[in-house]
């Protein structure tokens, strides 16, 4: 039984999702060109460019795998966003990669690469990064519904009689209540693009920063748990592993140096985050909002991660059942009391609409920029631009609720996220370091590094899942194990993906014949 | 929460932790207050007609 009451925590969320929709509408009006609809004109400050940031990297999804990391690997599950911390302050401060990416004045990553390798490694590129954008966002809808069912404490799907619509609307509860939460968003979305974007993500930086505060401190404080208990169940089920992440035996140092790569390369060319950067009024705006950003990413990861400790120091292991990532939410269904709930799941709706936002917007600015730019011939219209805009944030809507939600993910959250990221990072972040400070890159090198970046980790995978050997269990029982995780291991795996996509700039780049010209040394 | 011994067998993590609500708490007011700030000038900014550069849509 949870504490949610439909009396006191329902108005609260009801109130949130109004205030919402009026904001994001209500900046329509200010939608003229292309590069409002995209970028929102390039007028965006500090302060508002800390709270879209913050806003966006913090959905469901994000909450649901870092207090996952917390239960599973204790403090030590945080490591991720420390390191994450780490990659965009010195960014920040340093303008790596960052500050010439700023300065060209482009409206994605995929314009800047083709003013050093072409126009065929710019389309390479902008489908790379939709692939893995769109197949990453694909599970963020049914995770944030599964967490909000959890929460709210509504029945498992299946337990009515589908024949009757009661029976149906009671299985299909998580369906359609994302449907109509994905529906919102998407009208203010298309109405208003970056700049409906960066006013509710503001909203909801502000709610989700309450919910997060509020739900932290009272587990800190409470009596019931309180920082002893929490150290406690971490010391009595991790050890010191629980504490450091080099002694971990499911981490180890490579799974810090895989953490490390990732975050940076995700500092330097995740889509939505870069977005923020390109939507500063100017280079250091751009600058100051990592900086100032940066310690958010170890709150990221710590403060789910100590719901999730929670979840492990209270529940018993009957209660968790065997999926880990339902932990946190069945905790906070009995733990947070009623009035604070309607905050809490409003503050997670916040952080959850904000990420969709921005994502569909930021995937359709790539598919409109750069996979369609061979389409465009000659320069279209500001209206025909707005609408082809429009259209395409419609689209990737409906390929959400039908991919992400209606369509049931089979496997595991964490892995398909790694993958899917992995992908597109290793590539990208090797030719934007090679674009802005390697004159002798060009595009057979950037070719060979989009092909080994994408390459090795769906070659991981498949293995993964076709080569397995059948051998006897610790308990004499017979069990199927997959030789490529157990010899191999998803981090030496991610560490070798980047170190071969670079290994790929650099030969690629070194084999093709020198000349001048746009690919030349001297451009 | 302020059991030293405790806090002091696990200086890192409590310390991160305690830096995490303080400063989460401290920035949420501030960009808060600034934020609106900065939402009225880049509206007031666009609708006079100074927003975006000459880059044509769809380059």
């Amino acid at each position: 039984m949870t504490h949610f009451s439909w009396y006191v925590d329902a108005p609260i969320v009801g109130l949130y999702l109004l205030a919402t929709m009026v904001a994001g509408i209500m900046v329509r009006k200010y939608v003229g060109k292309v590069e409002h609809f995209l970028i929102a004109g390039r007028e965006m400050n500090v302060y508002l460019g800390i709270a879209s940031l913050a806003a966006t990297e913090f959905g469901i999804v994000t909450c649901m795998y870092t207090a996952q990391n917390g239960f599973d690997k204790g403090f030590a599950g945080a490591t991720p966003g420390i390191l994450s911390a780490a990659a965009m302050l010195v960014v920040g401060l340093t303008g790596f990669c960052v500050r010439p990416l700023r300065d060209a004045g482009v409206m994605t990553i995929p314009e800047l690469f083709q003013k050093r390798f072409g126009p065929r490694i710019r389309w390479l590129a902008g489908v790379v990064i939709v692939l893995g954008g769109l197949l990453n966002m694909g599970v963020f809808l049914r995770t944030g519904g599964e967490f909000l069912l959890l929460v709210c404490g509504f029945p498992p799907q299946g337990a009515a009689d589908p024949g009757t619509l009661g029976g149906f609307l009671g299985v299909h509860t998580l369906e359609i209540a994302m449907t109509v939460l994905l529906l919102t968003v998407a009208v203010y979305t298309i109405l208003g693009g970056m700049l409906s974007v960066l006013v509710t993500d503001f909203l909801q930086f502000v709610v989700m920063s309450i919910g997060l505060i509020a739900v932290t401190v009272l587990i800190l404080a409470s009596p019931d748990i309180g920082w002893g208990r929490l150290v406690a169940a971490v010391e009595e089920h991790h050890g010191a592993g629980g504490f450091n992440p080099f002694v971990h035996p499911q981490m180890g140092w490579q799974y810090v140096a895989f953490n490390a790569l990732l975050n940076l390369a995700a500092v330097l060319t995740w889509q939505t985050t870069i977005q923020r950067l390109l939507a500063a009024k100017d280079t250091r705006t751009g600058m100051r909002v990592y900086s100032r950003t940066s310690f958010f990413f170890v709150c990221r990861f710590l403060i789910p991660g100590i719901w999730g400790i929670a979840a492990l120091a209270t529940l018993a292991p009957a209660a968790v059942g065997g999926n880990t990532l339902h932990a946190m939410p069945k905790f906070l269904g009995t733990f947070v009391p009623v009035g604070l709930m309607g905050i809490l799941l409003a503050a997670m709706l916040a952080a959850d609409m904000s990420t969709d936002s921005s994502y569909m917007l930021t995937w359709g600015s790539v598919i409109y920029n750069d996979i369609l730019a061979p389409f465009r011939k000659t320069p279209w219209s500001e209206k025909k631009g707005l609408f082809w805009n429009r259209t395409i944030v419609a689209l990737i809507g409906l390929f959400l609720l039908v991919y992400g939600l209606w369509y049931p993910l089979k496997g595991d959250l964490w892995t398909y996220l790694g993958v899917t990221g992995t992908i597109y990072l290793a590539s990208m972040s090797v030719l934007l370091v090679a674009c802005c400070y390697w004159k002798r890159a060009n595009s057979w090198g950037a070719a060979a590094a989009i092909i080994f970046g994408a390459a090795i980790p769906v070659a991981y995978l498949v293995l993964e899942q076709v080569w397995k050997v059948e051998a006897i269990g610790a308990a004499g029982q017979a069990v199927t194990r997959s030789v490529i995780r157990e010899t191999i291991g998803p981090y030496y795996s991610g560490i070798a993906t980047y170190a071969i996509a670079a290994a790929g700039m650099v030969v690629g780049s070194l084999l093709k014949p020198r000349r001048a010209g746009p690919e030349g040394p001297a451009a | 929460m302020f059991d030293i011994n405790i806090i002091a067998d696990h200086w890192f993590w409590w310390l991160t932790t305690a830096a995490c609500v303080v400063w989460y708490s401290t920035v949420t007011v501030y960009v808060a207050v600034r934020g609106v700030a900065d939402i009225k000038s880049m509206l007031k900014r666009l609708g006079a007609g100074h927003g975006g550069t000459a880059d044509a849509p769809g380059r």
